[in-house]
């Protein structure tokens, strides 16, 4: 039996829409599974938030307490990270962790899409924070902001370093999207390659069925660390959101 | 939270007590190593994308000024320093994780 543990990554139209829903130009824009799982985080992720706060008690309920708790976290980071200044991107940073959050929950469900798993999606996040970054460092410091990438040093140290830090900061949101997107897929895909391992033997009939419980076991503690990874990931990724935001805030003198 | 609507007195004075038996009893967050996994991820996606970023601004360069292939091939290489820069940067920081996650379990062990 042959099973594909990539197949998961599959982005195809879901089963109940096979047909285009319009056309832009002359490409078809399907419904896909990965636009129906976003809109389960967007819309689960929305009645979680607006459902939990909209009695406000002071003694809050147990939802209640979820959402003051990830309000406060994504507090406690941008405060570490930029200090008050960095509170107007609150609601851009709180967007992004939750809204990764739920992608990576959501894509441990058994039959569920992984959002994250791809490049596309995780590149647009970058790709917003970034110009964010970028037109905040330019409309606060002006062309100050390319001081960004002087660093202190005799001459010839100086240029080459230049160029080097940026490239670094180009760079930086093909590595932040990559490192997302690459923790979900080796993840999944492990999973699914032990899964593949357990059905082939367990079908293999003889002792071999009882040599399934072995990769059986490893999905379970795999399993285990995924949940682990889904929650690092996200704060990996605002936590470095927060810092290059910060530094397009402050420059260098803040670290 | 002081950006709330003026509180009752009492109900400040509560929300003090309840802040400070959280600072008593809370344990402070929990420092966990990176995995092994994590580690790899983060070395291949800081290489990789320097090196990519920087054939990509040579070669757009050249595309400019009609010189390929030779910033092409200066760019590859700076992007290729670059990228060892950052896993040297990358290398430290995991380093330091690790420093403070073994640390902090050794405290916890000492407890």
């Amino acid at each position: 039996m042959a099973i594909n543990p990539m197949e998961q990554f599959e982005v195809k139209p879901v089963s109940w829409a096979p047909h285009p829903l319009f056309h832009i130009g002359h490409y078809p824009i399907y419904f896909t599974n990965q636009a129906l799982w976003m809109l389960v985080v967007f819309v689960s992720l929305s009645l979680f938030l607006i459902l939990a706060v909209n009695k406000n008690r002071v003694v809050p309920t147990r939802t209640q307490s979820l959402a003051e708790l990830s309000y406060e976290f994504v507090g406690g980071m941008i405060d570490m990270t930029s200090g008050p200044a960095g509170f107007r991107f609150f609601p851009l940073i709180f967007t992004i962790f939750m809204f990764i959050l739920f992608c990576n929950g959501f894509g441990l469900l058994p039959i569920a899409f992984t959002v994250t798993s791809q490049i596309a999606i995780t590149f647009f996040l970058t790709a917003v924070v970034i110009l964010t970054a970028i037109v905040t460092g330019f409309v606060r410091h002006g062309a100050g902001f390319l001081k960004l990438f002087v660093i202190k040093a005799p001459v010839i140290i100086m240029v080459p370093m230049v160029l080097l830090e940026f490239i670094s900061f180009c760079a930086r949101p093909l590595s932040l999207s990559m490192r997302l997107f690459a923790n979900m897929l080796a993840g999944h895909t492990m999973l699914k390659v032990m899964a593949g391992f357990v059905i082939g033997l367990g079908t293999a009939g003889g002792v071999y069925t009882v040599l399934a419980a072995a990769p059986e076991a490893l999905i379970v503690a795999l399993t285990a660390l995924e949940f682990l990874v889904a929650f690092l990931q996200a704060y990996v990724f605002a936590i470095l959101s927060c810092i290059y935001l910060s530094e397009a805030l402050h420059l260098h003198d803040n670290h | 939270m002081s950006e709330h609507a003026p509180e009752p007195e009492d109900l400040r004075a509560l929300g003090e007590r309840i802040d400070a038996l959280k600072r008593e009893e809370a344990p402070p967050p929990r420092k966990t190593a990176p995995t092994s996994a994590e580690v790899a991820i983060r070395f291949g996606a800081e290489l990789l994308s320097a090196v990519i970023v920087g054939a990509a601004i040579g070669w757009g360069l050249d595309w400019l000024f009609g010189t390929r292939p030779a910033l092409t091939i200066v760019f590859f290489i700076v992007g290729a320093a670059t990228g060892i820069r950052n896993v040297i940067v990358a290398s430290k920081d995991i380093t330091r994780r690790t420093a403070e996650a073994v640390a902090a379990e050794q405290a916890e062990k000492e407890r």
